[in-house]
């Protein structure tokens, strides 16, 4: 009998049922601090505080708020033309030198103000911080967007002029975002980084934007706090608190709870109505630059033929796609370069005119395929990421490819794995969603024959190899990159943009991708957060800034 | 017991050792890797490849193995690949979390499953062992990423009674506890189901033996019968799947984590394995897998205090 008391000791007993009863005399609504704005990303975790290292969507967001750029985008608006000066006191203009090389010079504010960190009360930003932090950026070692500043030098003329010389002249649409507060361009504190570490920076940034780091918690959330000394005014808002929440379940109650005031949802329009019934949830849709486009593995039998490639493209029902995602948050696009949100992008009429639109067309598709050699199809097998964007293209891929006998074995893989084995030149057919800052970014990374993935001099995202095959089949190796480079190089805008229109309708001559749709996003938040600014296009999120507040 | 104990651990060290091997390869073969995912999409070839030299990712796996076993033999898990922060500490921080939330579950499945499962049993094919029986399915068919979804639709939604997200502050008793009911009580259901099903078959068993027939044919009363005869020789099975379902538990603990944000070794694996941060994930599972090696001990030793016929010598 003693040993029986082991598992029904009263002790034991006893315990569990001050512990149930603990657990409902704490019961309490959790007090809310309208100040402290919490919003919640569906990431796991974040990858890296570090401004010249923030590559994914979720970091982005969080840097954006600790640091500033020379120039900004106007805050809810990424489009070039909406470009301002931030830690620069004025939008610069370049001067060609005897050389033939092009200088641009900023002027920085006086008196903007590091943040503080670990024993220093910060200090005032100068070029030296300016000049110390594009160098940065500059270095691959330390920084994932040295690419963009290659050919480029850093001086600091004195203590508030910053002098940058390029070597081969560029415009200023494309000079102009490398310096704004994205990427590379942000300003980190010299000092902090210097005496701490690159290391330490990765999870203690430093800089002078509207919010001040406080604390990250890995796999939970990053805390910030309000800047006092901002240079454009004290934030309202207390605090902002970002957590890593990857289930939309626990993000959506959560929001409902009134323990989030922001989340994060899929891009689907389905889901956005589905909150917005809710009471207290207001749900926005926003613009966005990121497109949906589908490439064809050229080096993948039969997707080397230009017609099986064509009927593909005629297969493929833009509406049907949009019909998913949702109208309010997609758009059909007729070029990779997204119409609307980008300068450059070709709209359908312009693309109508080479006949080059690929609307939904099953017939000719099937006519194609006959004439390829292939009436009744063949079978593909292609591998998607388990992430509801992709897949959900994916899917629809397979549906409408069965209508003209192509027969898509899908297999679903993890999303890391997906971006690893579409980087192996693994898969037949890659959707990529993605937001890309200008058309030469764009065309350089997925159409230069530098950038063909396993093979290329700078492997990156190159899955058609175009620019390393022959594409439509006359012997001859079919390129686009004569045209990046001279548009890259164009001082004249108008005559910049007609060579980018020209390499997409090359690319769409030779059937090497099909862009599909533009996805916006959607974010549901509590009725009481206002923004303080207008959402136009957006990436990765909405930011808080100094003027956004929570009304209690 | 002391000798069977030591003589158990010292068994365990070539499992750990086999495990923890297995572990290391295993999440090295995995695709992609944590240069790409640190550095993104726009990084080139060059690039990964000097962060991988930076990660000490570029010298030779069997290099890599060595020096992690030395690592661990000092206590060391190494730094995180992605953020560089040092592993242990982080580990130390989120294992309170998983154990609170594991052990309340086991003891709620332990208070509430066994007399479940004795009163089914006693109660074989009427209404309450249906209705026993129902709910003991539905507890293990149920995912548990479900379960809780339900419970803090009914819970927090609804009833407004606890929150929906987080661990509470470990050094706040009481917030503790708010945070921990209902992730608990998800686990603790599942619990309950698969402890309440044992124990029913297992009594059902030892009732139909000779020296309960025996028992009841002296004219003992029916509950020294139950009590001093049939449960605590229908417990000793029980013990063991308590054991393995303790263990289980803690593979739950990976999705109930997730659905209430709350911080644990789970949440923290499933993020290395998104980020591909092989330090983080084979310590992680290291310490998952002496948590195995610890639970079965424990339950091996446990047979002891139950069935005083069992000898350790």
């Amino acid at each position: 009998m003693q040993k029986k008391k082991v598992l029904f000791s009263k002790k034991l007993v006893m315990a569990l049922v001050i512990m149930i009863m603990l657990s409902f005399s704490f019961i309490q609504a959790p007090v809310a601090d309208g100040q402290v704005m919490r919003l919640a990303c569906k990431y796991g975790d974040s990858r890296s505080l570090d401004a010249h290292r923030a590559t994914g969507s979720q970091d982005r967001l969080v840097v954006g708020l600790v640091f500033n750029g020379l120039l900004r985008y106007q805050p809810g608006n990424l489009s070039a033309d909406a470009i301002e000066p931030d830690l620069a006191i004025a939008v610069p203009s370049p001067k060609i030198l005897a050389d033939g090389r092009q200088q641009w010079v900023f002027k920085l504010r006086p008196g903007v103000m590091t943040h503080p960190y670990d024993g220093n009360p910060g200090y005032e930003l100068t070029s030296e911080d300016v000049v110390y932090s594009l160098r940065r950026a500059a270095d691959p070692k330390r920084s994932s967007f040295a690419v963009d500043y290659s050919g480029m030098t850093f001086e600091a003329v004195d203590k508030y002029t910053v002098q940058v010389t390029v070597d081969q002249p560029i415009s200023a649409f494309l000079f102009l975002p490398k310096f704004a507060n994205r990427g590379g361009g942000l300003i980190v504190a010299k000092k902090a980084v210097e005496e701490k570490g690159n290391d330490w920076f990765k999870t203690h940034p430093v800089g002078t934007g509207p919010f001040v780091f406080e604390r990250y918690i890995p796999r939970e959330k990053v805390v910030l706090t309000r800047n006092a000394r901002y240079f454009r005014g004290a934030p309202k808002l207390a605090g902002v608190e970002w957590y890593y929440m990857p289930n939309v379940s626990s993000r959506e109650m959560a929001l409902q709870k009134g323990e989030l005031d922001v989340i994060e949802g899929p891009k689907e329009q389905a889901w956005g109505e589905k909150l917005a019934k809710m009471p207290g949830v207001v749900v926005d849709f926003i613009n966005s630059a990121e497109t949906i486009t589908a490439h064809f593995n050229m080096t993948v039998k039969p997707l080397d033929q230009l017609k099986v490639r064509q009927a593909i493209c005629y297969a493929i029902n833009r509406k049907e796609f949009v019909a998913v995602y949702g109208p309010d948050v997609s758009s059909e696009i007729y070029s990779v370069v997204p119409v609307g949100r980008m300068i450059a992008g070709l709209t359908k009429q312009e693309v109508a005119k080479e006949n080059l639109v690929y609307d939904y067309n099953l017939a000719k598709a099937k006519k194609l395929l006959a004439e390829a050699g292939y009436p009744k199809g063949f079978k593909l097998d292609v591998f998607t990421s388990e992430s509801t964007t992709y897949k959900r293209a994916y899917e629809l891929l397979q549906a409408q490819l069965r209508r003209i006998g192509i027969d898509v074995k899908l297999s679903v893989v993890d999303h890391s794995t997906f971006h690893a084995r579409i980087r192996q030149n693994l898969n037949p057919i890659v959707f990529y969603a993605c937001m890309r800052p200008n058309p030469d970014v764009i065309l350089t990374q997925f159409y230069s024959s530098a950038a063909i993935v396993v093979t290329g001099k700078k492997a990156k995202t190159n899955f058609s190899h175009i620019g390393g095959v022959d594409a439509d089949g006359d012997g001859k190796i079919d390129s686009v990159d004569d045209l990046i480079v001279k548009a890259r190089l164009a001082s004249d805008p108008n005559q910049q943009v007609a060579l980018w229109k020209e390499a997409q309708l090359e690319l769409l001559r030779k059937a090497v991708s099909y862009p599909v749709i533009t996805v916006g996003y959607l974010f549901a938040r509590s009725p009481k957060v206002e923004w303080g600014y207008k959402m136009v296009i957006i990436t990765d999120g909405p930011n808080p800034t100094e003027v956004t507040t929570i009304n209690k | 017991m002391v000798k069977y104990s030591i003589r158990r651990i010292l068994i365990s060290i070539p499992i750990l050792f086999t495990v923890v091997t297995l572990i290391f390869f295993l999440v090295r073969s995995m695709p992609g890797g944590p240069a790409v995912a640190v550095l993104g999409d726009y990084a080139s070839k060059e690039s990964v490849a000097a962060l991988e030299k930076e990660m000490g990712l570029d010298i030779p796996l069997w290099e890599q193995y060595i020096n992690f076993l030395k690592d661990l033999a000092r206590g060391d898990l190494g730094r995180s690949l992605i953020n560089g922060m040092p592993v242990a500490p982080e580990v130390a921080r989120v294992l309170p979390y998983t154990l609170q939330l594991t052990v309340s579950a086991a003891l709620f499945g332990v208070f509430f499953g066994i007399p479940l499962g004795v009163f089914t049993a006693l109660r074989r094919n009427r209404l309450f062992d249906y209705i026993g029986r129902t709910f003991s399915l539905a507890g293990v068919s149920l995912p548990s990423f479900f379960l809780g979804i339900l419970l803090m639709l009914v819970f927090s939604i609804k009833l407004d009674l606890f929150p929906v997200m987080g661990g509470g502050d470990i050094h706040d008793v009481e917030d503790m506890l708010h945070h921990l009911f209902l992730p608990a009580l998800t686990l603790g259901l599942m619990m309950t189901a698969y402890i309440t099903r044992t124990t029913r078959s297992s009594v059902l068993n030892v009732l139909r033996q000779d020296y309960v027939r025996t028992a009841r044919a002296k004219g003992l009363r029916e509950r020294l019968v139950i009590y001093g005869h049939t449960l605590r020789n229908a417990l000793l099975p029980v013990v063991s799947f308590i054991g393995v379902y303790t263990i289980v538990l803690i593979g739950g603990s990976v999705l109930v984590e997730v659905v209430f944000a709350r911080p644990g070794l789970g949440k923290m694996m499933v993020g290395a394995i998104q980020q591909r941060d092989y330090m983080t994930l084979q310590s992680v599972m290291v310490v998952y897998a002496g948590l195995v090696v610890v639970i079965n001990l424990l339950t091996d030793l446990s047979y002891g205090l139950i069935d005083p016929r069992i000898r350790y010598d």
